[in-house]
């Protein structure tokens, strides 16, 4: 076993500000949904934390892309242009998680510096990152003035939609994170995978670490 | 206003069927009519008339059953506005020499006041021209037969200075009487009422002469802003998006605390912004609002997104769209203000599922004059995924909110908590086969 650094500083920390600011964006979202029904904050201050958590997330994000844009760590993101090769990745990786792992067979996936994302979750980040979060920024950032956008929102179609879309999101959003933080704890220890994401370094096998590097 | 095209001339000339005993009175009015006095008195040819007109009992029988008073107090007519300019003034037709015997007919009281009316703007050229531009003309013009003229609200002989300014004399409350009662018991009425004149009575909202259509849109909002000049500035210290809420919100759903609230949905033209007119040829719109034959509930959610899908389909002029407002169910009700400290201000009197704010909805197409038809809609219309289209221009964070939506929100709880529970189980389920060596470990 040795240990590789994975995670630089700019990641962790954005994503643990992410991490929690879709948490706060989550529960707020639902306070602010279902008021009446839940009632742990008022409506206002749910709308008020709302909005510059949210403001947060758009600030975190360009720290995300930014650090990806200027590093050669872009390439983690680069998506699979072949289908083929990405259907058996997942597939692969989706067998493994739904059958290989219960019988103990080997992850199919070796961790290495420039290729720490397995086929599954390299589509769902590069969704994640590259659809939903810009989706949810531009349209929570239309929803915080719809007067200051009203031109804007109109052409899309009006509040409604904007709202919807806004909100499918968010019900996605919700679905994932468990989902994330119960995949994350599939490592060899269930702590294994928290702990990199704050100290950057995650232990390989010697024959994982020098895979694909 | 064809009602107004019989000359003045015509219309006076109509005295003499019940007018024989008036004769006197036209030699006389030949004899001073031209030089009326001030001062309260009224002229030699002023009182001419009045010897007959100032009879009581003087009623003129029209063609269609009605009587016409001719009965006019001298006492009241001399201390009123008009009476410095004398009877000649306004009837200037009359001719005296064959007054009251040469007059024709009148049909009715009502075409006899739309034929006066032109008189008056012969005088009150401003005034006339700002009642063509307001809703009551735009009512007479579609052949309202109760809506107001000159004399409906100005009793020509009997126009006294400040008439229209004071709550006891106000003209408004004639025709608008529920609404009056309402004002009164409000706190513009009651400071009104205490002398307060800065409390704005029915012309400081609405226009004395210019009265618009209050329910137009957002355009009473401006009037309030127009004495409440800090209004936004104090909203905004603790309301979010304050314009947004002034654009969809009338003032009175909030500042009239009592009253019942509803969603008025607007159907209007996405290019000129204009509210549109009555859609022609679809059905829900063919029978008069609120009859039978327009259903109990309205339009349904499917049936207004079809409607939508219908009025935009390929190759359409003009693009509908639907834009929606927060406001009160009456005009009684939205005349029931209240002092700011009594005013809504819990966010959660609409944000939240089946607020009463939303479970009365009407959809408006522009009428005559741009007076608002107002048509019934299911409530349901503000919850449905039908809806997330066809009236994008209104929602209500959580008082409005797309059913389907919190279903879709159900499913991904139990997903995103319920599949790594199972996994988990399964995974706690297989641990000896999970750590059972494997072959090629066994044989290594």
């Amino acid at each position: 076993m040795r240990r590789i650094y994975l995670h630089p500083l700019p990641v962790r920390i954005w994503h643990w500000i992410n991490a929690v600011s879709f948490v706060l964006l989550v529960l707020t979202g639902i306070q602010i949904r279902y008021v009446g029904l839940i009632d742990v904050i008022p409506f206002r201050t749910a709308v008020m934390l709302h909005s510059w958590i949210g403001f947060v997330v758009v600030g975190s994000f360009f720290i995300w892309f930014l650090f990806y844009i200027f590093t050669d760590k872009a390439r983690l993101y680069h998506p699979e242009l072949n289908p083929v090769e990405l259907f058996r990745g997942c597939l692969r990786q989706a067998v493994y998680y739904a059958h290989g792992m219960f019988k103990g067979l080997p992850n199919p996936f070796h961790l290495s510096k420039f290729r720490k994302f397995n086929p599954l979750q390299s589509l769902t980040y590069q969704i994640v990152m590259l659809i939903l979060v810009p989706l949810q920024c531009v349209t929570g950032i239309l929803l915080w003035d719809l007067t200051r956008f009203a031109k804007v929102v109109e052409w899309l179609g009006g509040v409604r939609v904007v709202d919807t879309v806004h909100v499918l999101v968010f019900i996605i959003v919700v679905f994932y994170i468990p989902f994330h933080a119960y995949l994350a704890a599939l490592g060899r220890t269930p702590l294994e995978h928290y702990k990199a994401m704050f100290t950057g370094y995650e232990e390989v096998e010697d024959e994982d670490s020098g895979a694909a590097d | 206003m064809a009602g107004l095209g019989a000359g003045d001339r015509r219309q006076h000339r109509s005295f003499k069927a019940g007018a024989g005993g008036l004769v006197a009175a036209a030699v006389m009015l030949a004899a001073g009519a031209a030089s009326p006095a001030a001062g309260g008195t009224l002229s030699n040819g002023d009182e001419h008339c009045l010897s007959c007109h100032q009879s009581a009992g003087t009623d003129m029988p029209l063609a269609n059953g009605e009587a016409l008073s001719l009965h006019i107090s001298g006492e009241v007519f001399a201390k009123s506005v008009h009476g410095p300019f004398g009877c000649s003034a306004c009837h200037s037709d009359i001719d005296p020499a064959k007054h009251p015997g040469d007059v024709a007919p009148i049909a009715g009281r009502r075409s006899f006041a739309v034929a006066r009316a032109k008189v008056c703007g012969s005088c009150h050229t401003d005034q006339a021209a700002q009642w063509n531009r307001g809703v009551h003309a735009a009512l007479v013009r579609a052949g309202n037969p109760v809506a107001p003229l000159c004399t409906s609200c100005h009793s020509p002989h009997a126009v006294m200075k400040g008439a229209a300014e004071a709550m006891d004399t106000v003209p408004c409350k004639a025709c608008h009487g529920a609404i009056f009662t309402a004002y009164a018991a409000s706190v513009h009425g009651v400071l009104r009422a205490a002398g307060v004149t800065q409390a704005p009575l029915c012309f400081g909202c609405h226009g004395a002469h210019d009265v618009k259509v209050p329910t137009a849109g957002a355009g009473m909002k401006d009037v309030c802003f127009g004495c409440h000049v800090d209004a936004v500035a104090r909203h905004q210290e603790w309301l979010p998006n304050t314009l947004l809420h002034f654009g969809v919100v009338s003032c009175p759903a909030c500042h009239a605390p009592k009253a019942r609230r509803k969603v008025d949905l607007v159907l209007y033209n996405r290019t000129t912004k204009e509210d549109a007119a009555r859609p022609v040829g679809v059905p829900e719109f063919e029978s008069p609002p609120g009859s039978p034959a327009a259903g109990r509930t309205g339009l349904d959610p499917a049936t207004l997104f079809n409607l939508l899908r219908t009025l935009n389909r390929p190759g359409a002029v003009n693009q509908t769209g639907i834009k929606g407002r927060l406001d009160v169910r009456s005009g009684a009700e939205a005349h029931q203000l209240t002092a700011a400290a009594d005013a809504v201000s819990d966010c959660n009197t609409c944000h939240k599922a089946g607020a009463d704010a939303f479970q009365s909805v009407t959809i408006s197409v522009a009428g005559p004059g741009g007076i608002p038809v107002h048509y019934g809609v299911s409530k349901d219309v503000l919850n449905s995924a039908f809806s997330i289209n066809s009236i994008g221009g209104f929602y209500a964070i959580g008082g409005t909110r797309i059913t389907f939506l919190d279903v879709l929100l159900i499913l991904a709880l139990l997903g995103g908590f319920g599949l790594p529970a199972l996994h988990l189980t399964a995974k706690w389920l297989s641990r000896r086969a999970a750590n059972r060596p494997r072959d090629s470990e066994r044989k290594g």
